[in-house]
């Protein structure tokens, strides 16, 4: 025991580490040129569309998890704060002798404070505890003003909700943002600066005290800061980029709906960051990523593409609680010892089978769907580009029988796979 | 000259169940004061009154003559008292390094600050490595404190505890649950920790009572009955009664 607790003085390389806590720029330089190039490698205009909607949801998922992931409150309103901010641009789109004198880039600033003001308001009663109370509230200021939004018609625009045109705004070195890839750029750029602002302000006093309420406010309180004002920040500083987001989204779509502010979309927030992963910066970029690729490539194949979704959610819930993000991360001990490469058969020997096995019950489920829905008379459907009938027998063996074999192996090979992974975690001589 | 901190008959009821029965204590600037008393004895609720973390229902503490009533334990700890906890009270998830320097933040004037990095801070990184080998624990610089082994982590908590600079510190039980030789080692840095400072201790373990303290305070049933010099509470026929004797025949 004791000589655990001696320290060696003659290491100075324990007091260089000061350092350690630079800002890495490497991820940033690359991922600066990659939205730079992003363009010119996905050419076609629904690419750039799917683009846009994943920037502006990194930059919602990003601001969520400064709450969530950095501040431990689970808000289950969030898109309140985008949707207002949104809205607010909306209306400024539509003031004619405001807006022409305005440069759109400019625009999300607005739209930020204003997602800062409201969340000022509410964080101002809602941040004394960041449990079960913290969430109810959200939800029901979350449900209070989507329920606005109908009887507020001047600001929400009722159902219809309110639409606008950015090219009216002052033209900027000439671009008037007509051009989809215009407006790409610029959410680009703003997705760059929010998520650069973001992260240094975790490397602030604020910001770092934010995870030390989130992990144990009582001893916070005992260093002397106050957890509620704490988490009052955090939520301030949150409703700032999420109003940005709700802005770009304004940009993007030039219309906005009670849609942009109801419990679904501040649940479909809560499921991207929580997909990508809360313990770690980059995680709600992943999440983002996934779910909209998800969201518009997946469902032009399948409507029951949200049922898909659905499951890979519980599954990351169940299994990897630390999202995609933490699945990438628990691989870094196994590269840091150069043992990385003897995962790669296991893996391929039970996630390949897994996959199929999940093709398979894909196929079973889809089946279904189109003998229980397809319109009568309507046998034929194309799956996994193969054409045949969903009423006769052989499709349904042939899938079961897929299924069957694919979720088999993977059972067979499973310990396996966990030997390779114990063996890659482990020291060299550390003899089990 | 003020006491660091003055007890005026205090009082703490739950329910109708009085659990501090009227405690008057002044504890002298510099002093290293422990509170002992048999189990139940109230020890733990009395150091929870001092630092706020929950209302006395009758009577005052006052911290260099200031009354605390009302006060939030951020505002206590602003006033320059810091405390541990019985229970180890860390920030499991962070480093050891972190731990300490989110503990030196407030006392630095970084407040709210969400303008600078603390990676820049110089001043905050050699301060809060200093700690770190005050406590001898800059091998563990760098390791989620969650890790550490559990006399390592009741180090940290001492750590924690001094980094703010508070003049009043106040420890819960600091050696409970360690063997003999942690026991030694922790009792010698908090030796060396508290030079200067006024300390309060709440503790069960007699070899750390005597070695450590300047004064000792009997708690039992919620009232001091002897206050005084180690040797004058050993001789006191009243603690030897109610506690000490059955404390020393075990030992």
């Amino acid at each position: 025991m004791t000589d655990q607790l001696t320290t060696d003085p003659a290491k100075p390389a324990q007091r260089m580490r000061a350092g350690s806590m630079t800002i890495p720029l490497i991820p940033w330089v690359v991922a600066a040129i990659l939205l730079c190039l992003m363009p010119y490698i996905f050419t076609a205009n629904s690419a750039i569309t799917i683009m846009n909607q994943m920037a502006i949801t990194i930059i919602f998922a990003l601001a969520y998890n400064m709450l969530l992931g950095q501040g431990g409150m689970l808000s289950f309103g969030h898109a309140v704060y985008a949707g207002v901010g949104g809205f607010a641009c909306m209306h400024i789109m539509n003031m004619g002798d405001f807006f022409s004198g305005l440069p759109l880039p400019f625009l999300p600033i607005f739209g930020g404070l204003m997602g800062m003001g409201l969340a000022t308001i509410v964080a101002s009663f809602s941040t004394r505890n960041a449990g079960v109370v913290f969430a109810m509230i959200s939800l029901g200021v979350g449900e209070l003003i989507a329920a606005c939004s109908v009887i507020i018609v001047v600001f929400f625009g009722g159902e219809e909700g309110i639409s606008g045109d950015r090219t009216y705004g002052l033209p900027f070195f000439g671009v008037e943002f007509l051009q989809q890839v215009e407006v790409y750029y610029l959410i680009a750029f703003w997705l760059l600066l929010s998520a650069a602002l973001m992260y240094l302000y975790s490397r602030t006093p604020l910001g770092r005290m934010a995870n030390a309420v989130r992990d144990n406010p009582e001893r916070a309180e005992f260093l002397g800061y106050s957890a509620r004002w704490v988490r009052f920040y955090s939520f301030v500083a949150s409703g700032f980029f999420a109003g940005v987001a709700g802005a770009l989204f304004a940009i993007n779509y030039e219309i906005l709906t009670e849609e942009n502010l109801n419990t679904t979309q501040s649940g479909a927030i809560l499921l991207v960051t929580f997909l990508g992963g809360v313990g770690f910066f980059f995680g709600p970029i992943l999440g983002a990523i996934v779910f909209t690729l998800v969201q518009t490539v997946l469902s032009l194949q399948t409507e029951l593409w949200g049922f898909y979704l659905g499951i890979i959610f519980v599954a990351t819930v169940m299994f990897f609680p630390g999202g995609l993000a933490g699945l990438i991360m628990m691989h870094v001990p196994a590269l840091r010892m150069g043992k990385l490469g003897r995962l790669t058969v296991p893996y391929l020997k039970t996630l390949l089978p897994a996959a199929i096995g999940m093709m398979g019950a894909a196929a079973l489920v889809e089946m279904t769907f189109h003998v229980r829905h397809a319109a009568t008379g309507d046998h034929e459907m194309t799956l996994f580009w193969t054409t045949f009938d969903s009423h006769s027998l052989t499709p349904w063996l042939v899938a079961i029988a897929v299924t069957a074999a694919g979720f088999a192996i993977t059972r067979a090979t499973a310990p396996a796979m966990l030997d390779a992974w114990n063996d890659a975690n482990s020291a060299d001589g550390n003899v089990k | 000259m003020t006491a660091a901190l003055e007890l005026d008959g205090l009082k703490k009821s739950f329910g109708k169940t009085e659990i501090i029965r009227g405690v008057d204590l002044a504890i002298a600037s510099g002093e290293r004061h422990a509170i002992i008393g048999p189990n139940g004895a109230g020890k733990s609720t009395l150091f929870n009154l001092i630092t706020g973390r929950f209302p006395q229902t009758e009577g005052a503490i006052r911290l260099h003559g200031l009354d605390l009533a009302g006060k939030a334990p951020f505002e206590i700890n602003r006033m320059g008292l810091s405390r541990s906890f019985q229970i180890t009270n860390i920030f499991p998830k962070m480093t050891v390094f972190e731990n300490v320097r989110c503990s030196l933040l407030w006392s630095m004037g970084y407040r709210y600050n969400f303008w600078s990095m603390v990676g820049r801070s110089r001043a905050l990184t050699e301060g809060a490595d200093e700690i770190l080998e005050q406590i001898n624990l800059t091998a563990r610089r760098d390791l989620p404190a969650g890790v550490l082994s559990y006399a390592e982590q009741r180090a940290l908590e001492i750590g924690i505890t001094i980094a703010g600079g508070a003049d009043v510190i106040m420890l819960d039980e600091p050696t409970a649950g360690m063997s003999h030789s942690e026991t030694d080692y922790i009792v010698e840095l908090i030796r060396i920790v508290t030079e200067g400072k006024t300390l309060i201790m709440v503790e069960h373990d007699m070899g750390v009572v005597f070695g450590l303290a300047d004064q000792i305070s009997v708690l039992v049933y919620g009232e001091i009955i002897a206050t005084g010099a180690p040797e004058e509470v050993r001789a006191n026929a009243r603690v030897q009664e109610a506690y000490l004797g059955a404390a020393l025949e075990d030992h």
